[in-house]
């Protein structure tokens, strides 16, 4: 039996009066490359958020990588990686200092973090820039530190929260390219959110989400078949349709 | 314990990597010795026991420690704002370990930045330490420096945004300066001063820096005036009440949550 990387069940949670996130019941396999699509607060930060024990649910349960995210957290930071929408490197720092005080929160010791982030930075093309602050560097740059950053770990999970937001399209190409590589070498489990249709293609399996629910489930072509129609941009039209008409009203 | 060996590094290179903000705080205490200094020295003329800007020199290092420790232990908004915060919570470490890097490297800077200055403050004022005098104000400076980096990471965890920062000078800083007996003794304030005076942490700094500095003019009333056990009990009070607090602070998902929802917006 291979163990679900992510397994929620009823996981819910509310900010006062407003319900970010209704009962969410998800199961998404060891390797696999899921898709989380939905318009702008569809609840997709959230359950992320929930599932990296930055918030605590108001119902429901969940475990990551076999770890129950209100009984240990510990062990689920230890088993994920997160990237945020925003980068979270410091800029002041050069983006070797970053790999480096990110290896030491996780723990590292640093005669094994040193052949780790030289091969990241290898791999991810930052080798000329690794003694630049972060400053310096371009959005599609800063993105792949932080990328880098997420699994120097080498986590079981990573969770990229829309990674290619604010990006040009180059630079989302080679992050694709890059995504691609890591998951071909390491049968890394990656949970992508992202509210734009065509980056949810290539998954394995796509979740659509709609204020707060989950509104379609299935493969990309089962969602279609299902929708009857040809693309996942129609699905996707047709699951949060209402969403989008009240904001092209509002 | 590694993640706060790297809490405390990155502290420290970023001071260092501020170069603008390195030597404005070693340059801040000599422009309060020339323009504050002049200014009560002349009010204090006429008393002969001791020159003012030997007697002002504790409360100068002390105030370095403050401004030093304080602003680096407040930089945790900044880092919230920035997202650096977020990586130091999305790792497998507890929160209290955030708190405590945060304090520690805030200390760290404190102390360095107290160091430099008193290395030029001290032979400039004509003030000659013991050892054992350099020894207990190197004490002071680091006890100063735990309590107000906690301090400072409390404050921070509970501030909304670097705009709330201005408040924080006008009822935290400036008071605290004022009410420390770094630029007059306190014991000549009003009895709700002086109370005050009591709970604040400066204060027990100043006065053990005094002890350490200032042996000589004890005599004259212008040496340290609380017992040196209670001084360093007070400081420590202060340091562990803070990381105490700071850790469930920072804990909350205050900073967190409001980022994630702004997507909603």
């Amino acid at each position: 039996m291979t163990a679900a990387a992510i397994d929620a069940r009823g996981l819910g949670k509310d900010f006062g009066p407003v319900t970010a996130l209704d009962r969410l019941d998800l199961e998404v396999h060891e390797a696999e490359f899921f898709g989380f699509l939905g318009p702008n607060g569809a609840g997709k930060t959230t359950t992320v958020h929930l599932l990296a024990t930055l918030l605590t649910p108001s119902r429901g349960s969940a475990s990551v990588a076999g770890h129950d995210v209100r009984l240990d957290g510990l062990a689920v930071r230890r088993s994920i990686g997160l990237v945020f929408q925003e980068t979270t490197l410091d800029r002041d720092l050069t983006v070797e200092e970053n790999l480096r005080f990110a290896a030491r929160l996780w723990n590292l010791p640093d005669r094994d973090a040193g052949p780790r982030i030289d091969a990241l930075l290898g791999q991810f093309g930052l080798d000329a820039r690794r003694h630049d602050q972060v400053r310096t560097l371009s959005g599609g740059m800063r993105r792949a530190a932080d990328i880098a950053r997420g699994i120097l770990h080498q986590p079981r999970v990573l969770f990229l929260d829309e990674p290619t937001a604010g990006l040009d399209p180059r630079a989302r190409r080679s992050l694709w390219e890059l995504i691609r590589t890591l998951r071909a070498a390491s049968g890394l489990t990656v949970f992508l959110t992202t509210h734009y249709v065509e980056e949810a293609e290539p998954c394995d399996r796509v979740a659509v989400m709609d204020r707060g629910r989950l509104a379609a489930l299935g493969t990309p072509a089962e969602l279609k078949r299902a929708a009857g129609v040809a693309s996942l941009e129609e699905v996707f039209l047709a699951r949060t349709g209402h969403e989008l008409a009240e904001s092209a009203t509002g | 314990m590694r993640a706060v060996y790297g809490i405390v590094v990155r502290e420290f290179v970023r001071f260092l990597r501020q170069r603008g903000r390195a030597l404005s705080s070693v340059a801040r205490p000599f422009v309060w010795l020339i323009f504050a200094g002049a200014g009560f020295a002349a009010v204090f003329a006429g008393r002969s026991e001791i020159d003012y800007r030997v007697y002002m020199a504790p409360g100068l290092l002390g105030m370095v420690v403050m401004f030093g420790s304080l602003l680096a232990a407040l930089s945790t908004v900044i880092d919230r704002d920035a997202g650096v915060l977020r990586m130091m919570l999305v790792a497998p470490i507890r929160r209290g370990t955030v708190a405590l890097g945060k304090t520690l490297g805030a200390t760290l800077v404190g102390t360095a930045q107290a160091v430099v200055v008193a290395a030029i403050l001290l032979p400039a004022v004509g003030l000659t330490p013991t050892p054992a005098g350099a020894l207990l104000a190197l004490l002071a400076v680091v006890l100063l420096g735990l309590a107000l980096g906690a301090i400072g990471v409390v404050l921070a965890a509970g501030m909304r945004s670097i705009e709330n920062f201005a408040g924080v000078m006008n009822f935290v800083v400036f008071p605290m300066l004022f009410l420390s007996g770094a630029l007059y003794p306190v014991r000549h304030l009003g009895p709700v001063l002086h109370i005050l005076a009591h709970v604040n942490p400066l204060a027990y700094g100043v006065d053990l820096l005094k002890h350490a500095l200032l042996t000589q003019w004890t005599d004259a009333g212008y040496g340290g005036e609380l017992p040196i056990a209670l001084d360093c009990a007070a400081l420590a009070l202060f340091a562990l009440a803070g990381l105490a607090a700071a850790g469930p602070l920072l804990a909350r998902e205050g900073g967190v949550a409001r980022a994630a929802f702004r997507e909603r917006r």
